[in-house]
């Protein structure tokens, strides 16, 4: 018989489920020390460096995540397309769909986009530029995160606000109260489906060489991309690389405030701002752990880990410790080992091409436009675990 | 064409093994391998994996 790991007591304990528990708390830097990981009231939580590096690579785990709808008992169109997606599949069927999206995610395609990035950052800052503050959520890291998917899918920016608000819906369903807010969810899927639809058969129709000409070309052999496959990738698109860039440039500049010699020198030097991306994800990532699900019963660094366990990798934890980065301060032109905040493995963010590369323009223009960034007033934040940002940051700075 | 990974860079995340399974793959001990010398039919293929590589540790040539 296999012993059972989360009733190892031998184990550090985390609370994760606690709405007040902090990634970022004493008690996982206790448990970090004490031990490779932890029990949680749902599996194992994995703290350090290279178990995670391991860990995120492990043949015996598999993506954890796809039984979340079930697991609250919902079904539905939201619960269906969950379910099929891409983050929710393995083996074969993951690695079909995952090549036909790929020529969609390529460094040059991506390449193209970034004047447009520039622009879209320059004139989010233009409007409030003058006024000397903002609410840098509202008035810069949503619309532009938004503004960047648009210019993925080739749609105008103005439609930036109807997106934000379906993927915000959406996104209801990652929630606790999944359950409550199913009617809202329902219908914003409907939406997006039917927005996913209406896009796909415009460029049916006028053909074009961007992301949705490179979806619509892989769907040609329908045996490896079906038409339903192909409206999944797209909603998949919208619906992960929102909220992720929203809170991740909100990270940075949270980051940023507190360590204002590191922005005076990106706003003197530019080309810093590719590492400054690497750097904030190292300190502080918005998606703090990923999770995995053991498909059968195995044996790591002598646990027992039953199958069906639920193992969270820490990416934030595993990339703060200091025995595997000395200095682990805030430090944008320190040589570093990889963080972990694009996931890895064979669920690698399919988007990171893109989130790297507006994000990096983003922090290029913003350091050079917003000098001397303090906050101004009351941040609001979600919880400091699973994916975590600011929803309100009011800012003052002094204009270039 | 000539295929080569730089090993100081990458991460085995195995995206070149789901873009080219013919050209890279994992051996028993987890390691990556892959054909230095590939022929024509295997260049798309191998082009889809350089350019899926989230490290871009691949190099063809
Ligand atoms: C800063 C922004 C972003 C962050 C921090 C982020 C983070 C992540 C992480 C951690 C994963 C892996 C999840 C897991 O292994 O359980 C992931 C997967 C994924 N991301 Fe991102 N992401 C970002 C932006 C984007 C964008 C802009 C897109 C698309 C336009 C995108 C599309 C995807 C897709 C399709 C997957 C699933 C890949 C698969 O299962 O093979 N992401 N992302
Ligand atoms: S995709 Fe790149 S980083 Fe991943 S195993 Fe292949 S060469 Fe290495």
């Amino acid at each position: 018989m296999m012993q059972d790991a989360d009733t190892a007591d031998t184990l550090p304990f985390l609370d994760v489920a606690n709405p007040a528990f902090s990634i970022r708390s004493q008690a996982v830097l206790d448990a970090r020390d004490a031990s490779w990981c932890a029990r949680t009231p749902y599996g194992l939580a994995v703290l350090r460096y290279d178990d995670v590096q391991k860990l995120l690579r492990h043949p015996k785990l598999r993506q954890g995540s796809y039984r979340w709808p079930a697991h609250n008992g919902v079904t539905g169109v939201f619960a269906r397309w969950w379910e099929a997606m891409l983050l929710s599949q393995e083996g074969d069927t993951h690695a079909r769909l995952r090549r036909m999206a790929n020529p969609a995610f390529s460094p040059k395609l991506i390449g193209s986009l970034i004047p447009k990035f520039q622009a879209l950052a320059n004139q989010l800052i233009d409007k409030f530029a003058d006024k000397g503050e903002c609410d840098f959520i509202a008035d810069f890291t949503e619309p532009y995160a938004t503004g960047v998917i648009c210019d993925l899918l080739g749609l105008p920016f103005e439609r930036w606000r109807e997106l934000a608000d379906i993927a915000a819906e959406m996104g209801l369903a990652l929630g606790v109260t999944f359950k409550q807010d199913l009617p809202t969810i329902e219908a914003a899927t409907k939406r997006i489906f039917a927005f996913a639809e209406d896009l796909v058969e415009t460029r049916r129709a006028a053909p074009t060489e961007d992301f949705i000409g490179m979806l619509i070309k892989a769907n040609e052999d329908k045996a490896q991309l079906s038409d339903q496959e192909l409206l999944d990738m797209i909603v998949l698109a919208i619906f992960g690389g929102i909220d992720t860039t929203r809170n991740q440039i909100g990270l940075a500049m949270a980051t940023f405030i507190e360590n204002p010699e590191q922005w005076k020198l990106l706003g003197e030097q530019p080309e810093l701002a590719r590492a400054a991306v690497e750097e904030v994800m190292r300190v502080r990532p918005t998606v703090t752990w990923v999770t995995r699900e053991a498909v059968e019963d195995f044996t790591y660094n002598d646990t027992p880990i039953a199958k069906g366990t639920t193992v969270h990798l820490f990416s934030q934890s595993a990339t703060s410790d200091p025995k595997i980065f000395p200095n682990p301060g805030f430090d944008i032109t320190a040589e570093r080992k990889p963080h972990f905040g694009f996931g890895g493995g064979t669920h690698h963010c399919l988007g990171h091409f893109i989130a790297r590369g507006d994000m990096t323009e983003a922090l290029k223009l913003l350091a050079q436009r917003l000098k001397n960034p303090r906050f101004n007033g009351e941040v609001e934040w979600l919880p400091d675990s699973g994916n975590t940002g600011a929803i309100k940051m009011p800012i003052a700075f002094d204009a270039a | 064409m000539k295929v080569h990974v730089d090993m100081s860079i990458c991460l085995l995340h195995g995206q070149c093994v789901i873009a080219a399974p013919e050209v890279f793959s994992f051996d028993d001990a987890g390691g990556l391998v892959w054909v230095t010398e590939i022929d024509d039919s295997q260049v798309a293929d191998a082009e889809a994996a350089s350019d899926a590589c989230p490290e871009q540790a691949i190099i063809l040539g």
